[in-house]
């Protein structure tokens, strides 16, 4: 019975060789010729605008917290409106490891990955992307939310001028 | 002792304590926000509910507000109290705005931990919420009303523990706000601590808004280096910049606390034109190279001139180990030209304190417990602020205070003022130890009798002295007044303010030589050729500015250790760049003999604030950090003794060739400190006094302190640069009515070393017939050395 086992076993394969050859070919001439990764691909990190076209990134560094890798590394500071926004914001694609953390922890959906993999570089430094660099126009996968409109500290509505506010109270009011 | 059961573990407390911080020394935290160990219990907040199953209490009840008793059984799992501290926690955040990523509190937010220990976790009000216009505070704090949640730790902290007055509560029911009654600077000159207290976002610090989350903040324990008090702080940096100061907790100094000169003084580590790098003759070089070229010079001017010929200058803001290093340099030199403090006054009262001070020694917990405090000559606010607050502590307590003092000093309490001339002082003390009231007038002679029969039935009562306008006789004075008005029974403290964090240190290793005037003479004849500075500005900080100079510039070779562009940094033939006390482990004594360590939160570097210019940090990469050269002022005196540079075991050669240091050994910052009880030597009693000044006018002109503005680390901080005043004269309202001047006039004051323009102040509490100015550096008053009594001129200036 091993014998007949054994036969299969040799030729089966040389079967399936030969009705590939007649399919078409899954290979792709990669660099001419291109995939789409799915949407939710996660490849090169971009820095997203809100739907007003104002940056999104308020510095908060909760994704270089969550980086796993350290690659993220910013300085806040304040606009003339009260606005916090990122001063800086270096993103070093040498050291990360695209798991995606990053947007996960982001709480104003600035930070975001997309399916564009096509990084690599011979000078390690140009791997090194700063805030310019990583901007894009447009919001990304969310084209509604902007953080500040729900913070509830003004900056871009008036103080209490949010959905979800009461205007500013009067607190030398007695009244009950 | 209540020995007491919280969730069926036993714990044995000390009587008075509340089950609240009783279920904390079993690391069982139970959700708080309004009580506040400094602050005390007022049970507000209603978030540190516990069941009490047993005993003399029962029922839910707030653990604050209960004090721990015998056989009580008390859960904190209690289903009936989870469930009322969710609730209180839900009620708490229903205003609370949705912005913690832009929020400075984020990472310390007790907040945020009480709302997890709460177990809320899900928002569920969906309606809206109350917002609040912000004010401006000034330059320091920072306020965002909308996250208020109503716990009036603020107010208590500013009104009731540091006295101020001009920051309150507002409203009523969910309108309540805090804050001033308008926009403004808020006064008081511990406003920093609101921001400590602050269990959320709504107080924040201003300079630090926006630089970096908590959790990317390196801290290490440190003492604090503005005054001689010696309170614990923690710095805080990132990015090679030193960016906040929050208050440390040492029970035996600052308590809770700190001044806003200690908070907001972290500046001069950063300073732009702070010298990093090595030069010798003016050529930067690397920092062995010049350690090594100092060596030899100091080796070459000795063998050449002899070992006298090279003069050591030590510095009260350099750390213990560096002085006694110091120490160890010149006696290795041959040398007995050593100092430790440039100006000649606090230089001989910090000897002549050490050597007198013994077992009346108080530390600030000791003021704080004190029924009578007399302050001779001591203007806390300038010269050490946390003793103002430790005073108010007392006065709350039930303690009085009196102060003796030609300035109006100022206080956050209430006290009894008597304007007595500053020459008076040590004659006054000596009088008032005795017993003797031949020495007053009759109004004087009732003041002190009073204070005589009022220290008799004081049961801990101090004596608070300040080193600038006592001088060495004063503080011999205060000492010796002491010791006579000490019984068997009672013993009186003495508390005396020196000038820097480590005066009490170079007091206790300077020897009974002479003080740096004599010094400057030898350095004028020629008999001096060398000087080694120890973060020291001689050219500044000398008795007479011009005078030392002068003599200063016929140096051969002038060595500089420092830490801040000094004028002695920049004129130094082989300049060494030290650490800041943020940058470097060392330790300090304090002014009541306390030895404290302190640890390094960053290492020196340019910030990477300046090395980008804003933006991001370079896009090149070196092995170096760039201006990293700064060694601890230690390790460069250990290598210029050809020693091991090892902290340990620098400390341990110190110890061993100096038993009065053997504490060194055994310090850590986990402690309050120790104190040291070894004492000093009285300086030499004949030696000359410094040279009075020409008579220019019929005028007498004390020079003093300024809170802000006359402490050479302080003024090099931008964040306090707001606060520093315009060169000012403050005079007695009768006197400037005879010289025809009103406040805010502005007028010409002539002393021996020129005019500058100052501005009138008034006060009536200022000694009819003095004018005050105080000491400012970059100003025209710069070259007034604190504590000194010119002759002046005033004339009223004439508007062009």
């Amino acid at each position: 019975m091993h014998l007949w086992r054994d036969i299969k076993g040799t030729l089966q394969p040389f079967w399936v060789t030969l009705g590939y050859l007649f399919k078409k070919p899954v290979t792709i001439q990669y660099p001419e010729e291109k995939r789409s990764p799915p949407p939710r691909y996660r490849a090169r990190i971009v820095l997203t605008r809100n739907p007003d076209g104002s940056e999104r990134c308020v510095a908060c560094q909760l994704c270089s917290a969550a980086c796993p890798v350290d690659c993220i590394s910013m300085q806040a500071a304040e606009d003339a409106d009260g606005r916090r926004y990122a001063a800086w914001f270096r993103l070093n694609f040498a050291r990360c490891i695209f798991c995606g953390l990053c947007t996960e922890a982001c709480p104003t959906m600035a930070i975001q990955t997309t399916p564009d993999y096509e990084i690599c570089n011979r000078d390690v430094l140009k791997l090194v992307h700063e805030k310019q660099d990583l901007m894009v126009d447009g919001c990304g996968k969310d084209t509604e939310y902007n953080f500040y409109e729900h913070a509830g500290i003004g900056v871009v509505n008036e103080r209490g001028g949010n959905a979800d506010e009461y205007g500013p109270v009067d607190p030398k009011s007695l009244l009950p | 002792m209540p020995k007491l059961t919280i969730d069926n573990l036993q714990v044995t407390v000390a009587e008075g304590t509340n089950v609240l911080e009783a279920a904390r020394a079993l690391d069982i935290v139970i959700p708080h926000f309004c009580y506040h160990e400094a602050l005390g219990a007022v049970g507000a907040c209603r978030l540190c509910a516990m069941m009490f199953v047993d005993g003399p209490v029962k029922g839910l009840q707030m653990a604050c507000m209960i004090k721990a008793q015998d056989g009580m059984v008390v859960s904190s799992t209690d289903p009936d109290a989870m469930d009322l501290r969710r609730h209180v926690i839900e009620w708490t955040m229903i205003n609370h705005p949705h912005d913690c990523p832009v929020c400075d509190e984020g990472g310390e937010c007790q907040l945020q931990e009480m709302t997890v220990a709460g177990g809320h976790g899900v928002r569920r009000y969906t309606g809206k919420k109350r917002t609040f216009s912000n004010q401006n505070l000034g330059p320091f704090v920072q306020q965002e009303m909308n996250r208020c949640i109503t716990c009036y730790r603020c107010v208590r902290t500013y009104r009731d523990y540091c006295g101020g007055s001009d920051y309150g509560v507002f409203g009523s029911r969910n309108r309540v706000f805090y804050g001033r009654v308008q926009d403004g600077s808020l006064e008081s000159p511990f406003s920093g601590n609101i921001i400590d207290v602050c269990p959320t976002g709504v107080l924040t610090s201003k300079p630090f808004r926006y630089k970096t989350r908590l959790w990317d903040l390196q801290e290490a324990p440190s003492v604090c280096p503005h005054c001689s008090l010696g309170c614990a702080t923690v710095p805080g940096g990132r990015y090679r910049d030193v960016q906040r100061v929050r208050a440390g907790i040492n029970r035996e100094t600052n308590g809770f606390f700190i001044c806003d000169r200690g908070r907001f003084g972290y500046d001069h580590v950063n300073h732009p034109q702070r010298p990093r790098q090595a030069r010798v003759d003016g050529q930067p070089v690397m920092i062995d190279k010049a350690v090594m070229a100092a060596r030899q010079r100091v080796a070459e001017m000795a063998r050449e001139h002899g070992p006298n010929s090279v003069a050591f200058l030590g510095s009260s803001r350099a750390s213990l180990e560096a002085n006694a290093l110091l120490r160890d340099l010149a006696s290795t030199t041959g040398s007995t030209q050593l100092v430790f403090e440039a100006h000649h006054g606090r230089d001989r009262a910090a000897r002549t304190l050490v050597a007198r001070l013994g077992e009346h020694a108080r530390s600030q917990e000791d003021i704080r417990q004190s029924d009578l405090i007399i302050l001779f000559g001591a203007d806390p606010l300038a010269e050490g602020p946390m003793l103002a607050l430790a005073i108010r502590q007392a006065v709350r307590n039930g303690g009085r205070v009196v102060v003796i003092d030609p300035r109006p000093v100022e206080l956050p309490c209430a006290a009894t003022h008597l304007p007595l001339a500053p020459e008076r002082l040590p004659v006054i003390l000596t009088a008032f130890g005795r017993g003797d009231l031949n020495a007053f007038d009759a109004r004087e002679r009732e003041f002190f009798a009073s204070l005589i029969e009022q220290l008799h039935s004081a049961r801990r009562p101090i004596m608070v002295g300040g080193a600038d306008l006592l001088g060495d006789k004063g503080v011999d004075a205060l000492c010796s007044a002491a010791a006579e008005l000490s019984t068997g029974a009672r013993s009186v403290g003495v508390m005396t303010l020196l000038a820097g964090p480590n005066s009490f240190g170079g007091g206790l290793l300077a020897g009974d030589g002479p003080g740096f005037d004599t010094l400057l003479d030898a350095v004028h004849e020629g008999r001096v050729h060398a000087l080694v500075c120890l973060e020291s500005d001689p050219f500044r900080e000398a008795m007479d500015p011009a005078r030392a100079q002068a003599a200063l510039g016929r140096l051969q070779l002038l060595v500089s250790i420092d830490a801040t562009p000094s004028l002695a940094a920049r004129r130094a033939d082989i300049f060494l760049p030290a650490r800041a006390n943020a940058e470097m482990a060392g330790s300090y004594i304090n002014n009541e003999g306390r030895l404290q360590a302190f640890l390094p939160v960053i290492d020196p570097g340019l910030p990477i604030r300046e090395t980008g210019a804003g933006n991001h940090p370079p896009r090149e990469f070196f092995q170096e950090t760039p201006g990293s050269a700064p060694e601890a002022d230690w390790w460069l005196l250990a290598q210029l003794l050809e020693r091991s540079a090892n902290l340990a075991e620098v400390r341990k050669t110190i110890a061993e060739n100096d038993e009065v240091l053997a504490g060194l050994l055994s310090i850590t910052t986990e402690t309050t400190g120790l104190r040291l009880t070894a004492r000093g030597v009285m300086p030499l009693s004949a030696e000359k006094p410094p040279l009075h000044a020409a008579a220019v006018g019929i005028l007498t002109l004390l020079v003093t302190t300024a809170p802000v503005g006359s402490h050479w680390l302080a003024h090099l901080s931008s964040p306090l640069a707001a606060t520093e005043p315009q060169p000012y004269v403050c005079l007695h309202p009768d006197h400037a009515d005879a010289l025809g001047l009103v406040a805010g006039d502005r007028a010409r004051l002539t002393t021996h070393s020129g005019h500058c323009q100052v501005v009138i102040r008034l006060s009536a509490q200022m000694m009819n017939g003095l004018v005050l100015t105080p000491q400012l550096w970059d100003t025209a008053l710069e070259g007034m050395r604190p504590g000194s009594l010119l002759d002046c001129r005033l004339e009223k200036e004439t508007k062009a």
